[in-house]
Order: structure tokens, then C-alpha cells, then sequence
């Protein structure tokens, strides 16, 4: 409501201050956000800038985000300012760098600008940040907020999932994200250094594979990581096909219906033995009079999660290798995280805002 | 086949134009070569023959014959279609120059009627400038023939009496003057008024806009927060204490993250 809204007699109604909570997934492939105004959002982690003053006043915006971005991305500097769950740095040249930092400031400010939040309130917000990301990395992440929100922390993506859960003993979180694969062993306290995993093997490494299966296949075959990226979100699975995926790719520019079915099963396929070895390495090393009960209670999360079958292929994998296991899917993969940094954010006491601000 | 001889005469007569002799000889033509109706036709007719006797035999003959009359025919008819039309136009044509000959001869007068008007209203300053003068001019000379007359006249009465006309016909000018100002002041007036006006209404317009335009920026002003002040954990929760302490882990670390410790 407007705060020169008149209420119900008529009176003017003003509304004080209030404190919007917002809690934030940023993605290699997508940012979501999810606040405390029931807003829920997702955009892809893509920022554009119009190449030149034709582009500008074609396009009359100074910056696109997400689907748009994409779309008009040939009038556009493109940026992915994630990489691997992190903001790309480069080492050698400072002015990329500065751009890719200015391009996940703005995308940081249109994820919460899509959280709605009134000009009068103050915005709190929680960031889930990939379980091992660098200080530096975190420190980055720290700074492109600040710029859009009154106080900022900063969590681990999967510890954020299992929050949001109340999953927080004995329980072990696989997050797969576009960039990377959170592994996190969680046992009633903060996860540390030993209780988690991170690794490439993700969404991407997925799409990557299955363009070079397309290519080998159907080598006539055209197409863009756009499209393969497409193609995975509609058919990915495991085990036995759900149905046939026949897909329209040009060739020599004439649309050919392609079965790449077995093609996708098998680029999928890759996540199942990292994880497993992930999944390995964190049960052996706790403590063996609870390791059963982890084996028992693994939590699939993230984009990754909705590959059709993926629990039943590592609950395989586990029997086979670990003497058996159970996985289990969470509610909501892509706002899974940020529905858990909202809820950090929410408990979070008053004071420890304050101090951050 | 007789037939086909008059349509042919009729289809050259129809095609030739006419021309007289005088026309020729001013195009320097003083011989011509006749050749008569009857001899065209009669050529075309044995041009056709020959033609359609040395490609088709019999029957096939027979109908190329009877399909080329029926094509000479229609073309014919087009023929006299086109001619129609080209009457037509050239009809338009000669409308459309007596249409330009009347604007012509309207504008010319037009032009004549308006230099009659500048001309007139010219004539009545002009008039009254010389009226004015011819009044002064008689009343001057009415004060200096009364002061003549007048016994013991001397030099003040004449001055007094040429001042008093005198300044009788300034105050007059100035009257008109002033009146003349005033009126020009009062239309220029008139005139600001009316744009102070329209701009005022202009302005209100653009102002009706610009609110409409921030109503529109304000259609979405943002949800509020389902909470007014930080909420922090519910003491009542199952897992308060083990919550506790992970928020103040989360908080040291981020502390010291954002070095303010």
C-alpha cells in the first residue's frame, strides 16, 4: 500500500519503516532472490551493455539483464560476471576486471530491485556464495552489494539449503549450481573447512560435454551453448529415458530432427562419480558411529537437482561404492538457496545487522 | 474472306492520321508515294495467306485462320478501347487548361482587387492628413484676420491667439496620439493576456502530465516487508540454542570478512 493510501474511515495510513529481508542465490547461471515480502524472482547471471550510442538508443536502456540481455546480446558487451560460482577476476588485465565487477554491482542491483523493495525500508541480505569461494572472491561479493543494500552477510550456498530446511545435523548437502558442485557436511555447527567440498563439475562441465557428444555424432550439426544449454534443461535424465529427445539443429541451415537421447543420458552422466567421491571422502572422514546416518540423509539441491533420475543414479553409485545410502531432492532446487538465505537472514539478531551496517 | 478485307481497310483507315498538304510541305515534304487502301489490304491479306499456306495445311489452315481474325478482332477492340480512353484524356487535358486559364484570369484580378485596396486605404491618411493641414491653414488665418481686425491689436494678442491654436491642436494630437498608444498598448496587452492564458493552460496541462507520469512511476512502489522492525530467532523455536550459535558464527565470520571487527 502507498503511504498516502487513505484507510479504511478515510484516514491517511503511514506506514513505518520496515525491514525487508533478502535472501539471495548468486549464480553461476542464474541469480535468485527470494524476500520477506513474498517476492521470488529469478534472472539469468547475464549483464549487457549497449556497444555504442546506436545500440543505446535502439535498445533505450543503459544496461539488460538476463533473458533480454541474451536476446539482444549481438547490440551488447556481454558479461558473465560469474564464473565457477565466483566473479571472474583477471590477472593480467585490470580494466576486464573492473568491468566484470561493475557488471555483478548491477546485477546485484537488479536482483534486488526484482525483490521489490519499498523506497522507505531498509534491505537486509544474505548471499549464498559457492562453500569455498576465496577471501577475495568474498570480499568482491561484500562490495557489489553494498552498493544496493543497508547491510550485507555472506554464507555458504549449501549451508544456506539446509538451513532453509532445518536440516542442520547429520545431513549432507550436495548443491549443484551451473558452475560448480557444493558438497557440505553439516552436524549441528558452523560446516568448516573440512565439511565441505567444491567442484567444477557442474551445469556447465554438462553442457560442454554434451556439445562435444552433438559434435562428434552430428558433425554437420549447428548450433550455440544457448541451445545445448536449452536442450539440457528439457531432456537431462539418468537411467532409463523418460521419453525421446528428438531435437531440430540445422544442418548446412536446414532444421534436422536429431535423436540425442543416449547423448544427453551420457553427458549427465559425468556428475554422478565426482559426486560420489565427494560424497566418499566427507562420510569417511566423520565420525563412524554417526557416518550412517549421513549416508542416509543426503539432500540434492540446485539447478543440477532436476536432473530426472539423478538420485536414483547416485543412490546406485553409493551402493556400489559406499554400501548404500539414501538421497533425497529438496523442495524448490532453484530457490532452495535463497529461501534458506532468507531464513538466515530473518533469524538473524537485530545487533549483528546493526554492526554490518 | 470479304469481310476480313473491310476490317483490314477499316483497322489502316482507323490507324492512318491525317494530314494536309500544306503541313506536309512545311515539314519540307513536296513528294509523297501513294499506295491505296485497296493495295494495303489487299498485301496484308496475301501476306497472311502465303504465311499460313507455307506453315499449316488443311484444316489446321482453317482454324489458324479463323484464330487469327478472332486475335485481329479483339485487338481491334483494344484498339478502339485505347482510343477511347485516349479521347477521354485528352478531353481532361483541354478541361483541365480552361480550369487553369479561369485560375489565371481569377488570380490577375485578385491581384488587381488588392492593389485597389492598398491603393484606398492609402487615400484616407492621406485625405485627412491634407484636411487636418487645410483646418490649421483656416484657422491660423481666421486668428490673424480677427486680430487684423480688431482695433489696438498688438503683438501679444497675435501671440497669445496663435499659442491657444496652437496648443488647441497639440492637445488634439496628443489625445489622438495617446488614445492611439493606449489602444496599440491595450491590443498588445490583450494579445499577452490571451498567451499568459493559453501558456497557464498549457502549463496545467503539462503538470496534469507530469503527475500522471509520477502516478505511473509510483504503480509500483514495492511490497512491503511482511515485518516492521529485525526479527531475529523466535525463542520458542525447537533448535533456538543450536540457531543461535550458527548466526553468531555466521556474523564473526562475516565481521571479520568486512573487517570491522
Amino acid at each position: 500500500m502507498n503511504e498516502n493510501d487513505a484507510g479504511a474511515e478515510g484516514a491517511p495510513v503511514t506506514k513505518d519503516h520496515g525491514v525487508l529481508y533478502v535472501g539471495m542465490d548468486l549464480g553461476t547461471s542464474r541469480t535468485s532472490v527470494s524476500a520477506s515480502n513474498g517476492v521470488r524472482e529469478t534472472v539469468y547471471s547475464v549483464v549487457g551493455y549497449p556497444k555504442d550510442v546506436v545500440a543505446q538508443k535502439l535498445l533505450k536502456k543503459d544496461v539488460l539483464f538476463g533473458k533480454e540481455a541474451i536476446e539482444k546480446r549481438l547490440s551488447l558487451k556481454f558479461y558473465r560476471p560469474l564464473e565457477k560460482g565466483r566473479l571472474k577476476f583477471s590477472q593480467h588485465d585490470a580494466a576486464v576486471e573492473a568491468e566484470n565487477v561493475r557488471a555483478a554491482k548491477d546485477l546485484i542491483k537488479e536482483a534486488v530491485r526484482l525483490s521489490k523493495p519499498r523506497k522507505d525500508e531498509l534491505v537486509y541480505c544474505v548471499i549464498g556464495a559457492p562453500a569455498q569461494a576465496s577471501v577475495k572472491n568474498r570480499e568482491a561479493i561484500i562490495d557489489a552489494a553494498r552498493e544496493s543494500v543497508d547491510s550485507v552477510m555472506l554464507c555458504s550456498e549449501p549451508f544456506a539449503v539446509a538451513y532453509g530446511l532445518d536440516m542442520l545435523e547429520d545431513v549432507l548437502v550436495i548443491d549443484i549450481g551451473a558452475g560448480t558442485t557444493d558438497l557440505c557436511r553439516m552436524h549441528g555447527t558452523m560446516p568448516e573447512e573440512a565439511d565441505q567440498i567444491t567442484f567444477d563439475v557442474a551445469g556447465d562441465a554438462v553442457d560442454d560435454e554434451l556439445t562435444r557428444l552433438i559434435k562428434e555424432a552430428h558433425p554437420d550439426a549447428q548450433f550455440t551453448k544457448e541451445m545445448v544449454k536449452e536442450i539440457k534443461e528439457r531432456y537431462s535424465y539418468l537411467g532409463d529415458p523418460p521419453e525421446r529427445a528428438v531435437v531440430d539443429l540445422p544442418i548446412r541451415g536446414k532444421p534436422t530432427p536429431l535423436d540425442v537421447t543416449e547423448l544427453v543420458k551420457q553427458a549427465c552422466a559425468i556428475l554422478v562419480p565426482p559426486i560420489v567421491d565427494g560424497l566418499n571422502r566427507l562420510i569417511s572422514s566423520f565420525d563412524p558411529e554417526f557416518q550412517h546416518k549421513l549416508r542416509n540423509r543426503v539432500l540434492l539441491a540446485g539447478g543440477g537437482s532436476m536432473i530426472k533420475n539423478l538420485d536414483s543414479a547416485i543412490e546406485l553409485a553409493m551402493k556400489r561404492d559406499l554400501g548404500g545410502g539414501r538421497v533425497q531432492h529438496a523442495q524448490e532446487p532453484v530457490y532452495g538457496g535463497a529461501n534458506g538465505a532468507l531464513k538466515i537472514a530473518h533469524d538473524m539478531p537485530e545487533e549483528f545487522w546493526e554492526k554490518l551496517r | 474472306m470479304k469481310r476480313l478485307s473491310e476490317q483490314l481497310k477499316s483497322a489502316v483507315r482507323d490507324m492512318a492520321y491525317r494530314t494536309s498538304l500544306d503541313q506536309l510541305k512545311k515539314r519540307g515534304v513536296t513528294q509523297v508515294n501513294m499506295v491505296s487502301m485497296d493495295r494495303i489490304v489487299a498485301l496484308i491479306d496475301e501476306a497472311v495467306h502465303r504465311a499460313v499456306r507455307h506453315h499449316l495445311i488443311g484444316s489446321e489452315r482453317e482454324q489458324v485462320i479463323d484464330a487469327t481474325k478472332e486475335e485481329f478482332l479483339r485487338l481491334m477492340r483494344n484498339n478502339e478501347a485505347l482510343e477511347n480512353e485516349a479521347n477521354e484524356l485528352r478531353k481532361l487535358q483541354g478541361r483541365a487548361e480552361d480550369e487553369l486559364d479561369m485560375l489565371r484570369r481569377e488570380l490577375s484580378q485578385a491581384q488587381q482587387t488588392l492593389d485597389a485596396k492598398l491603393a484606398a486605404a492609402a487615400l484616407p491618411a492621406q485625405a485627412r492628413i491634407e484636411g487636418e493641414n487645410a483646418e490649421l491653414v483656416k484657422r491660423f488665418l481666421e486668428t490673424f484676420s480677427t486680430v487684423q481686425d480688431a482695433a489696438g491689436t498688438n503683438i501679444d494678442q497675435l501671440r497669445d491667439g496663435t499659442l491657444s491654436l496652437l496648443l488647441e491642436f497639440v492637445e488634439g494630437e496628443r489625445k489622438q496620439t495617446i488614445a492611439a498608444t493606449e489602444a496599440a498598448r491595450n491590443r498588445e496587452i490583450d494579445l499577452l493576456q490571451r498567451r499568459v492564458t493559453k501558456l497557464t493552460s498549457s502549463l496545467e496541462v503539462s503538470e496534469k502530465r507530469m503527475v500522471e507520469l509520477a502516478a505511473l512511476k509510483n504503480i509500483d512502489p514495492g511490497i512491503s516487508s511482511i515485518y516492521r522492525d529485525v526479527q531475529g530467532l523466535d525463542s520458542q523455536d525447537a533448535l533456538f540454542k543450536k540457531k543461535s550459535a550458527l548466526m553468531a558464527d555466521i556474523f564473526k565470520a562475516n565481521l571479520a570478512l568486512q573487517k570491522k571487527a
